[in-house]
């Protein structure tokens, strides 16, 4: 009996555990530097083209509106990633962009090229896919360096703008770093993003969307646009639409919208057909609609959003971009060697048909 | 007892993320992949089919001891190291494909050689256990991480993000014939089976395999989910520049309400659990098959004590991993999966049609 080797095996493995906690990298929460915000624009200068602007959280132990401290870095720099590496130069802590979830592209890059900025986001480990990207204007740093006064820690008020936790503006277009970048790469489907001017300094404002083709911005949508393209992406939040009836205006809020499209081949025409049912509830009315017939009512707002709806469409398409994914749905349903090239060819002559049916649940609380 | 085969089915059948099936897929999506995807169950189904059938003939046998009785010594020896060698490499390549991830995104400072000696001592150390504490491990585990894994896909399949037209261009590419590579990573998904080769010892006489139906459709859903998801989350295109596909499209996911938003963190905790599993199984049958190439040895399957050649011979496959890895660079570890997974594939057909045939010539009088 000999028991004493499995012991000494047993000792000398535990031993072995403690190699690699020398080796670890391992960095302290107190000695990290957690950026919240990236903003990114051209320079002007045409050897260092790039601008970095990083927003740094520093803790603080209080936690109410108005309290959060930043820190600010901007450098000028060839590239991004080089921008960085001399960026941890200015700064004692260690840079982490693990808590980043706000980038910001200036407006005056994002009309350029875009596509090197995301090729370092999306090659970076760190740096979370489901991260908000958005437009500055006019420029990622001056959006950065807004101090809103009801936020109460570092980069969250902008955060809770563009997520379903805080504010659900219908004029807000959400755009995560996983779904631009696969944008930006797929056939038949083309970027959007919001816009994000600053607030006389004290807050956000998001109401317009850029659309790009896979390298700039090619239009953008005003706030109404916005919204109506919100709804025909279905990227719907409870949103709201006005109407005149016999001279009186009415405003309705949508509860509920479904928005499909179909494309058909009519005669060598091609009509891309968009499908809308909404439900809606008279919000604002200034005439009494007591005894009323509803049915004329919905005619009537069904008309003149179908009317809007099928402009917008006319404009995108006059704009040569595809934000709707139309090419890939006709890639998807015609299969085949050269059907991208067709597809190309019969986007900028395809008419639209919008076809809406609105229902007026109610009338609100009072006729 | 019939939950231990597909304890055995589902864990390799979960592993396939972790041994570029989903990267091999997806570099031949528009070549052939949709066909093998669903081709291999067709496959499948016939192998498990005949497996199942062939083993109930040979209760409470092993590969090694079947094949002592027919074939001459050194054929069995020859073909015991081989099978050896290819569960060894299996499960290295795994164990470094983790070695890898952990580096790149939990602690990228530390030295990725470090982190795969840790993982292959745990695995090497469990693996010198007996088959019926690897077997009971293997189902703590799957009960443990199979929830999990259920909630992610879940998670991803009905998330706005996934498009549906993406994947239906990529599903529209199903008339193109296969390539050996693709066809040989879609059967991977049903090669669990193989590894009643081994655990054939622990099932008692009069067992019978039931819901044999089961392990294709099953096999199915989860190549379907490997392979369209990703397209979905990253579009026809976009999944080619993707290395870590599957860990990137669990990081396009967040889980708003908890603990942890990124789902990417929960995603590799989960298939590090899977993959020590896996790297325990797959050393833990190597070595038995080496110790059935000798004359003298008995195959226990609940020994109280572990015999020393347990830890020499894991101790040479430890040794091996991290020489491995030392060696072999990335690219060229891909490429040697790739033709791994072929051999895989051919070495497979080869030994259930042998096992079946001899299952056959039992029956027929003497």
């Amino acid at each position: 009996m000999r028991p004493i080797a499995p012991i000494i095996l047993k000792l000398a493995l535990a031993l072995l555990l403690l190699v690699p906690v020398g080796g670890c990298g391992f960095k302290d929460i107190d000695k990290r530097f957690f950026v919240v915000g990236t903003g990114i624009d051209l320079s002007g200068n045409e050897e260092k083209p790039y601008r970095l602007t990083i927003q740094l959280a520093i803790p603080s132990p209080k936690i109410e509106p108005g309290t959060s401290k930043f820190q600010y870095e901007t450098i000028d720099a060839i590239s991004i990633a080089e921008g960085l590496r001399m960026l941890k130069a200015y700064v004692d802590k260690e840079l982490d962009f693990g808590h980043c979830r706000i980038f910001i592209i200036g407006e005056s890059l994002a009309r350029k090229n875009i596509t090197s900025v995301l090729d370092w986001m999306v090659r970076r480990r760190d740096i979370q896919l489901v991260a908000n990207m958005a437009i500055g204007k006019p420029d990622a740093a001056s959006v950065l360096k807004i101090k809103p006064i009801s936020e109460q820690y570092p980069g969250n008020a902008l955060l809770l703008s563009f997520g379903a936790d805080g504010t659900e503006s219908s004029y807000n277009y959400a755009e995560s770093l996983s779904g631009f970048s696969r944008r930006l790469t797929e056939k038949g489907l083309d970027p959007a993003l919001a816009i994000v001017k600053g607030d006389k300094n004290k807050g956000y404002i998001i109401n317009e969307i850029a659309l790009m083709d896979k390298q700039k911005i090619k239009l953008v949508l005003s706030p109404d646009e916005a919204q109506m393209f919100n709804q025909l992406a279905s990227r719907f939040t409870k949103s709201s639409m006005h109407g005149i009836y016999r001279h009186d205006g009415i405003v309705v809020a949508i509860n509920q919208l479904h928005s499909r499209f179909r494309i058909e081949n009519q005669d060598a025409q091609h009509l891309i057909k968009v499908n809308i049912r909404m439900k809606t509830v008279i919000e604002e009315s200034s005439s009494s609609l007591m005894e009323k017939d509803l049915k004329p009512v919905e005619a009537k707002l069904e008309k003149s959003y179908e009317a809007e709806a099928t402009k917008l469409l006319a404009k995108i398409q006059k704009a040569n971009v595809d934000p709707l994914g139309f090419g890939l749905r006709y890639l998807a349903m015609n299969p085949g060697e050269g059907s991208w090239d067709n597809w190309q060819r019969i986007y900028p002559d395809a008419s639209f048909k919008v076809n809406v049916r609105l229902i007026i649940e109610g009338t609100g609380l009072i006729w | 007892m019939n939950r231990y085969f597909f304890y055995l089915f589902l864990f390799v059948a979960l592993m396939n993320i972790m041994i570029f099936v989903p990267h091999i897929l997806n570099d031949n999506r528009f070549d052939g992949s949709v066909a093998a995807i669903l081709i291999s169950p067709i496959f499948g189904s016939i192998m498990i089919y005949m497996f199942t059938n062939a083993l109930s003939r040979f209760p409470g046998q092993g590969l090694p001891e079947i094949f002592s009785q027919y074939f001459p010594r050194w054929f069995t020896t020859a073909y015991m190291i081989f099978y050896a060698m290819m569960y060894w490499f299996s499960s290295t390549v795994v164990a470094m494909a983790f070695a890898v991830l952990i580096n790149r995104f939990f602690n990228p400072d530390a030295n990725v050689l470090i982190i795969m000696s840790i993982i292959v001592l745990a695995s090497g150390y469990a693996a010198t256990r007996s088959t019926l504490t690897v077997m009971l491990l293997i189902e703590i585990i799957i009960i443990l991480n199979v929830p999990i894994i259920l909630f992610i896909i879940f998670k991803m399949v009905t998330s706005p993000q996934l498009n549906l037209d993406s994947i239906h261009v990529v599903a529209n590419y199903v008339w193109h014939w296969p390539s050996l590579a693709s066809l040989a990573a879609a059967t991977f998904i049903f090669t669990g089976y193989i590894n009643l080769s081994l655990f054939n010892r622990l099932f008692p006489p009069n067992f019978r395999f039931k819901f044999l139906w089961m392990y294709p459709i099953l096999g199915l859903i989860i190549l379907l989910v490997t392979f369209f998801v990703p397209i979905g989350f990253h579009g026809s295109q976009g999944t080619a520049q993707y290395i870590y596909l599957w860990t990137i499209t669990a990081d396009s996911l967040m889980m708003q309400y908890g603990f942890i938003e990124r789902v990417m963190f929960l995603f590799l905790i989960v298939f590090l659990n899977l993959s020590l599993v896996y790297t325990t199984a797959a050393w833990h049958q190597a070595m038995e098959f080496l110790k059935g190439c000798m004359p003298s040895m008995k195959p226990e399957t609940d020994s109280p004590k572990a015999p020393i050649s347990n830890y020499v011979i894991l101790g040479i496959f430890t040794m091996a991993s991290i020489l491995y890895m030392v060696m072999v660079n990335e690219n060229m570890n891909l490429a040697i999966t790739t033709a791994w997974l072929i051999i895989r594939m051919f070495t497979e057909v080869a030994t259930v049609a042998t096992v079946f045939i001899l299952s056959r010539r039992r029956l027929m009088p003497r």
